[in-house]
């Protein structure tokens, strides 16, 4: 079972300070810490998972500057056999499309069974490149992914509905799956596997080596502003006494309680 | 755990003593460190103390292949509140949470350190506080007190820290402690949002480079601002700018808050009057005199950072002694170096042990014992981890910081 992982080097911006930049287009970084994106490390951990189980191999793929590095040597670490950095150098903004048109490039000359991906970037939040690449690649998938079992050519796999339900579906392989968070408990990386993801060798691919010099850019930022505050919304001031008071005031008008 | 395999791993082993457990060989095994690590006294943890520096000579700390074997021994390496009742109790000079350390820094390199403390580590580097709150709110505890920024001639600086500034139940420390200052004439100011987080706690959590940039924040910011004394309500503030930022380039005094209120009960500066009861503790209906008469029980904690590792131990006492209307209180075999931790150092605060497994909640129950109505206090954390307890333990006792106390005798 060989397993293909996209992983996204993400600045942690849940609980931070965000200010936009100068160019009005993107955030300042310099402050912030970056992690790997959420869900994606939920899906290493599937495909370290399910390697365990079944043989194989699992390789890391994010795209990115040096920096993305670090996230990858983490992937190793926790127990990637080998990874591949495609350099962002000269590809300008991506979005969702263009991502997936990098990685289907990328991905199209390895062999593998089975694509994990997170099901969505914590930074961007598109949700595009999982599905995306799955049919720029010609292959099923499935989003929101909560259950993967492996089968002789195929996976039953589980996937979060709204409103609570799960869908149960069988799907052949090779297949894409975009993970939900929670779908199992990441592992930590001992210092054993960190000595030899230390001495392991990231390959780094260019647009060249990829065969694709300009992606395909459909969507472009225009803009990014912290939203206006809306004409409903009521900032209760006051100490702890009197905001729950006027607060239970405001529920009980409307019926909540 | 590192009983499943022994054969050594050389170069973990270097890898270990190269983050910093240098001591590691001085080891001989005596097991005089367990006797006294605070989680010898909780029910539900094994944490033999000893096999840490053994198994770092063996490069066998945290490296175990299995998930879940690798989960305990990462959760093993995050339990050492960094207490140094070990440090002082070993008769070779070895420092365990410094083995540990090293450990953790290699760990966090990775990103491989519990999620819990993640975010205080990201918002350090964010907003220069655990709490994620926003550097122009630094100064707000002091709003309703005028104090001044810091100006040069003046003679100390304030350094309140990240929770008596932000936390609401903490600011009260801040506001007493700023009220006491000013009743004593002394001539103080405070950074405001210059100030940043000390680091201490996220350095002894592995975070070391936030922790460097965190110094030299603060390093520059004193120097600029012509900073000479610091004076500090944590001892944790105290301990890393003393012994720890002088390595960093800094050059300035430091003084815990106890010592500067010691020294102006001594020099008549402050005159504490009878304390005859306390607002927070909902006094028995008794007649007034009857409660004059009575004491009000003080028992003390000696934070470990503020106790065994700086020896401050008598200006706490003497402060609590020079109020009028207060009985000090010891907790026996438990006091002075001997201090049981509160569970709350290098990252403990936020690592939120189960039930049974809290060394605040068994040292509150000691300070109950005593017979006293108060837990007075002399650290920030320990005033989180010890009022916790107390409320879901649901006992009869306040926990006050000493300075909020004296302020309430002036
Ligand atoms: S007290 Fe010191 S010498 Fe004895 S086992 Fe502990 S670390 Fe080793
Ligand atoms: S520093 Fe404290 S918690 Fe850590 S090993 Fe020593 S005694 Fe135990």
């Amino acid at each position: 079972m060989d397993i293909v992982v996209c992983i996204k080097r993400v600045p942690e911006t849940a609980e931070a300070e965000i200010k936009v930049d100068s160019s009005g287009k993107d955030i300042l970084k310099e402050r912030l810490t970056f992690d790997i994106n959420e869900s994606d490390n939920y899906a290493l951990e599937e495909a370290i998972l399910l390697k365990e189980k079944r043989g194989g191999t699992v390789t890391l793929i994010s795209v990115g500057p040096p920096e993305c590095e670090d996230t990858i040597r983490m992937g190793l670490a926790k127990g990637a056999d080998q990874a591949i950095r495609v350099s962002n150098e000269g590809f300008g903004e991506l979005d969702g499309f263009a991502t997936a048109e990098i990685l289907k490039n990328t991905i199209q000359d390895l062999s593998y069974d089975l694509i994990l991906t997170g099901c969505m970037a914590t930074d961007d939040g598109y949700s595009q490149v999982g599905p995306t690449l799955a049919e720029l690649l010609g292959i099923p998938h499935a989003v929101l992914v909560t259950k993967v079992d492996l089968q002789d050519g195929n996976a039953r796999v589980e996937r979060e509905l709204e409103g609570g339900l799960l869908e149960a579906l069988e799907i052949k392989l090779p297949a894409l799956f975009a993970i939900q968070t929670g779908i199992n408990e990441p592992r930590y990386a001992s210092l054993i596997a960190i000595r030899r993801a230390a001495a392991k060798e990231i390959k780094v691919l260019n647009a060249q080596a990829i065969g694709l010099e300009r992606p395909t850019l459909r969507t472009r930022v225009e803009n990014l502003f912290p939203p206006p505050v809306g004409k409903r919304a009521e900032i209760l001031k006051g100490g702890a006494e009197e905001t729950s008071k006027r607060l239970a005031q405001i529920y009980k008008s409307k019926g909540i309680i | 755990m590192m009983e499943t395999s022994t054969t050594p791993i050389w170069e973990l082993r270097d890898i270990i003593i190269e983050a910093g457990a240098t001591d590691i060989y001085k080891c001989y095994q005596c097991g005089k460190c367990a006797s006294v690590c605070p989680w010898y006294q909780t029910e539900a943890v094994n944490f033999p103390t000893y096999k840490f520096p053994l198994a770092a000579q063996l490069g066998r700390i945290a490296s175990s292949e299995g998930k879940e074997e690798l989960a305990r021994e990462v959760e093993e390496v995050y339990r050492c509140v960094g207490c140094e009742a070990c440090v002082e109790q070993c008769p070779q000079g070895v420092n365990i949470p410094n083995t540990l350390r090293a450990v953790r820094r290699i760990l966090v390199d990775y990103g491989s350190y519990p999620d819990t403390l993640k975010p205080v580590v990201s918002k350090i580097h964010n907003v220069g506080n655990p709490l994620g709150e926003p550097g122009e709110k630094r100064r707000d505890w002091a709003k309703d007190l005028a104090i001044p920024l810091f100006q040069p001639g003046m003679e100390y600086l304030y350094f309140p820290g990240c929770f008596p500034a932000y936390d609401p139940r903490l600011r009260k420390v801040a506001t007493s402690t700023a009220k006491v200052l000013k009743k004593a004439g002394v001539s103080f100011g405070i950074l405001g949002e210059k100030e940043w987080c000390c680091g201490e706690a996220i350095r002894r959590a592995g975070a070391e480079k936030i922790f460097q940039e965190a110094a030299q924040s603060n390093i520059s910011a004193f120097r600029n601002a012509g900073v000479k004394k610091v004076v500090v309500t944590s001892p944790h503030c105290y301990t890393t700018f003393k012994n720890e930022y002088p390595l960093l380039g800094a050059d300035f005094e430091v003084f815990h808050i106890t010592q500067l209120f010691y020294q102006l009960i001594e020099e008549g500066k402050l005159k504490p009057h009878q304390l005859s009861q306390l607002p927070e503790l909902g006094e028995p209906n008794d007649s007034k005199s009857q409660r004059a008469k009575d004491p009000i029980k003080v028992v003390y904690h000696d934070p470990c950072t503020l106790g065994r590792q700086n020896g401050i131990y008598e200006e706490p006492r003497g402060v609590l002694k020079n109020i009028p209307g207060l009985e000090l209180l010891e907790i026996g075999d438990f006091s002075h170096q001997f201090a049981l931790c509160c569970g709350g150092g290098s990252g403990g605060l936020w690592l939120d042990w189960p039930k049974g497994e809290r060394m605040a909640d068994i040292r509150v129950q000691q300070a109950i014992e005593t017979g006293a109505k108060v837990l007075a206090v002399a650290c920030p954390y320990c005033l989180q981890m010890f009022e916790d307890s107390v409320k879901t333990m649901n006992l009869g006792l306040k926990v006050m910081d000493i300075a909020e106390l004296l302020a309430e005798s002036l």
